[in-house]
């Protein structure tokens, strides 16, 4: 695998992850702008109404068929939260020229081409986006928006982040607000898109066979000539605002036959470096089948089928997460306190610290085994201060002591506890 | 060892039956870090009644048996869970259960042969007793109270329960909390004795192997064990008929959740011909619902553009030992809309006939789809097996995707696609 970075235009970069082993290519284009209520709705149906055609391609039905010719490319956008940021997120996957039953096509060129068009060339009407699809989006976010309550468990975890971040960005949802669809007109959205564009942090992703044409036809398309330099507002990984909840307790009810209980856990950090104790210091509470919720809230207690934890890097929490028979909260919680004030007496062995560090070293060597993953990785890197490369980020890792866990221990208390019930 | 190489796709899988009656299959992946490996057993929530070889009376197990089986297969007579053993060694593992098969596996970049240990030596050695038993009836409790708050899972089995009067696949994998409370270790070994046997198994290694080296090592570590007789399974006369056109329940979600389902007949197993005749259907039936429901079908245009839908629907052809059937799933305002358009859209491509440039675009999107398979080991090695269990070798649909035509898929439109077979199951507020 190789990795090059390189400048387009201020704020634009171009990543290229040169890599031989996949039988596809993955070109992805992320527009990054800082969240805010006012503005994330508008995001939040860009991605929905840029989809639905571009000049070249004028529907929906157009761009599906291109790409179903193209051995079925397929064509993906999404919204993502990550820090104090919104992420507009679109992606084309396709089969390599290798491949083809047919031989040659110049299948990346072709997807690259696609790509661009459709995020930067969108199809218009009267200096606005086009009034029925808008409409549709409308309508289609809407559901989205109100279909948050469908998933309980990931809907109980969203919950909790809103009760630790009122009033904070973060706690705004990433698809927005229903209140807001009403107000969105095709052409002031239009408008907001063209200024975003001005504005925003972009980079574009391919990863594939990449030969050094690709810089240059890349560089050289109207779509990136169009675009002026600019310095995007963005946040960076920061370790300030931490919520302050003391460890609230928040109940609601729905219909639901499992309950779910969510801790939402401050990690109070010193410098960026710490992190990387965190991850470990949450592979040993949480993060898997040998750790402490698992072993415990499952196995021993036999309360739960998923007793887990998660890290959040972007912003120094740590969410727990089990499924609980509604009447075992108390027993529940009162083993998840137990296991986090294990984890500050340093009732943890150094083979603990081997197991975790071995289960994200293995995961760490897989990053370059998916293509999705790699550009994850590097886009994660264009958020931090001190950014590393795969093999740097192995050995940080391996350098994690039990002091060092010990010392995030301290550091870890409980902000909110969210519990949903029936 | 048998290597069969696919030019397509440009991998070689190497195959070989042991002396015990287990096959093993590699695929290997220069270049990869990641290496995989899945052990399965040709037995899945299906098989509640059998005839154990040798015996003469059939055996019923209550269900969800499979699936307990494959939760206690990690405790160890040492007191040990071997899941928390292979974590340790670094390395990935986990297991899962469906309706016809259950597997054990893990995934590591290192490690690799000291987990190979303590993996097959846990699958050959069960350790059942009535106290651990009784503990998972806990753990697994609430598995199935997880799945109750899943509603795209209770429309997924709600369709199944009104096409199916009694075939198994009708039933929850994971059983109920009143099935699982009759399991106990007696149970359980005898379904590991029947079921476990290499000869009704099937590995699959994918990585960065030297396919020999990699056999010889998974050969030392098996025990001495002889193949087994021909399980009888006895499976209930299934009718071919529906049970009832439409079924819908009411849960807390944003809009109605649809299942679409199409039942087919079961493939004729006992024809020669049938592996290659089942995968030509597969192809065609995937290439149909494309054409009728995909992206850049009329359906879908008109149905999204009236907003009764607001994405393409997942779509799959779902088959093995006694039952097959379509599943066309999603959520929309008006389920019985899509249900109505649906079955006129049917009607009348059977009318009309197919368009010869739409079906040749959509056989290039599923031969894409089919490359795109051969990316992660993860992938492979599962796709490998759980057609293994189906007597289909993967490779199949990528050789044969170009021998289906306009003709063979009208023929197989007006076969499969019996509205008379049809049912839509629902979920609403």
């Amino acid at each position: 695998m190789e990795y090059q970075i390189k400048e387009i235009k201020k704020g634009i970069n171009l990543h290229l992850i040169h890599n031989e082993k996949f039988k596809t290519n993955l070109i992805s284009i992320f527009l990054t702008t800082p969240l805010n209520r006012e503005n994330v709705t508008q995001n939040a149906i860009l991605p929905a109404i840029l989809r639905r055609g571009s000049k070249n391609m004028p529907t929906q039905d157009a761009i599906s068929k291109e790409l179903e010719e193209m051995y079925g490319a397929s064509f993906n956008c999404g919204i993502d939260k990550r820090g104090d940021n919104q992420v507009l997120k679109f992606y084309i996957e396709s089969i390599n020229d290798m491949f083809l039953p047919e031989g040659e096509e110049n299948m990346l060129s072709k997807t690259i081409e696609k790509l661009l068009e459709i995020v930067f060339n969108p199809v218009t009407e009267n200096d606005g986006f086009n009034k029925t699809y808008l409409e549709q989006e409308k309508n289609n976010l809407k559901q989205a928006i109100e279909g948050k309550i469908d998933n309980k468990a990931r809907y109980a975890i969203d919950r909790c982040t809103e009760e630790m971040y009122k009033n904070h960005p973060f706690a705004l949802y990433k698809y927005g607000y229903v209140e807001d669809l009403e107000n969105i007109d095709a052409q002031e959205l239009y408008k907001y898109y063209q200024e975003l564009l001005k504005t925003c942090k972009i980079d574009i992703f391919v990863s594939g066979i990449v030969e050094n044409s690709i810089y240059k036809s890349i560089v050289e398309s109207k779509e990136m000539e169009n675009l002026k330099e600019r310095t995007p507002q963005f946040s960076n990984m920061t370790l300030n605002v931490i919520p302050q909840n003391n460890g609230q307790e928040v109940q609601e009810s729905m219909d639901v036959t499992q309950g779910k209980l969510i801790l939402g856990l401050n990690v109070k950090l010193e410098n960026e470096d710490m992190q990387y104790d965190a991850l470990i210091y949450n592979s040993i509470l949480g993060g898997s089948a040998n750790s402490k919720l698992f072993q415990n809230v499952r196995e021993k207690a036999s309360l739960a089928y998923v007793a887990s934890s998660s890290y959040l890097k972007s912003k120094n929490n740590i969410f727990i997460n089990c499924g609980i028979e509604i009447e075992n909260y108390e027993k529940a919680l009162q083993i998840v306190k137990e296991q986090l004030e294990e984890m500050k007496q340093g009732k943890f062995t150094e083979n603990d610290i081997e197991v975790a560090k071995k289960g994200i070293i293995d995961a760490i060597q897989t990053i370059d085994d998916e293509q999705d993953s790699e550009i994850m990785y590097f886009f994660g890197q264009e958020f931090c201060n001190n950014k590393l490369n795969i093999e740097q980020y192995l050995e940080r890792i391996k350098k994690v002591t039990k002091e060092a866990v010990l010392k995030i221990a301290q550091k870890v208390e409980i902000d909110t506890i969210y519990f949903l019930k029936n | 060892m048998q290597i069969i190489e696919n030019l397509k796709v440009k991998e070689k899988l190497y195959i070989e039956k042991l002396e015990n009656g287990l096959t093993v299959m590699i695929i290997p992946k220069k270049g990869m870090q990641k290496k995989y490996i899945i052990w399965g057993t040709n037995y899945g929530s299906n098989e509640s009644s059998f005839i154990v070889p040798g015996e003469t009376e059939i055996t019923t197990v209550p269900d969800g048996v499979a699936h307990f089986l494959e939760h206690k297969m990690f405790e160890q007579e040492n007191g040990r869970n071997s899941l928390d053993v292979l974590t340790e060694i670094g390395v990935s593992a986990n297991a899962y259960t469906t309706n016809d098969h259950t597997a054990y596996l893990y995934e590591c970049t290192d490690h690799f042969y000291e987990a190979l240990d303590e993996f097959m030596d846990y699958v050959q050695h069960p350790y059942f007793t009535d106290e651990n038993v009784e503990k998972e009836k806990g753990i697994i409790g609430q598995e199935i109270m997880m799945y109750d708050d899943y509603p795209d899972w209770k429309v997924y089995l709600n369709a199944l329960q009104t096409m199916y009067h009694k075939f198994p696949i009708r039933l929850d994998t994971v059983g109920t909390i009143e099935t699982i409370s009759k399991i106990n270790k007696d149970i359980l070994y005898k379904c590991y004795n029947t079921f476990y046997n290499p000869s009704n198994m099937a590995m699959v290694i994918s990585g960065d192997f030297e396919p020999q080296e990699i056999l010889e090592e998974v050969k030392k570590r098996l025990i001495n064990t002889k193949a087994n007789g021909e399980i009888k399974r006895i499976y209930p006369e299934e009718p071919d008929g529906i049970v009832k056109e439409k079924v819908t329940q009411k849960m807390e979600v944003s809009r109605p959740l649809y299942t679409i389902g199409i039942k087919d007949k079961p493939a004729d197993t006992s024809n020669s011909n049938s592996k290659e005749e089942i995968v030509k259907k597969h192809i065609a039936i995937e290439i149909l619902l494309h054409l009728i429901f995909g992206e850049s079908s009329n359906l879908y245009k008109t149905l999204y553009d009236k907003g009764t839908i607001s994405s393409a629907p997942s779509m799959d052809y779902e088959f093995s030992r006694g039952y097959a059937h379509i599943l066309i799933s999603g959520q929309s305002n008006d389920p019985e809309e899509v249900y109505k358009s649906l079955k006129e859209e049917i009607a009348k491509i059977k009318e009309s006939g197919i368009n010869e440039a739409d079906f040749t675009r959509m056989r290039k999107t599923l031969y894409g789809d089919y490359i795109k398979e051969y990316n992660d080991v993860t992938d492979i090695a599962r796709m490998f097996l759980a057609d293994y269990f189906k007597g289909i070798n993967s490779f199949d649909y990528i050789e044969q995707i170009m021998t289906v035509n306009t003709e063979y898929a009208m023929q197989i439109l007006k076969e499969v696609f019996d509205e008379n077979k049809m049912v839509l199951s629902t979920i609403t507020m």
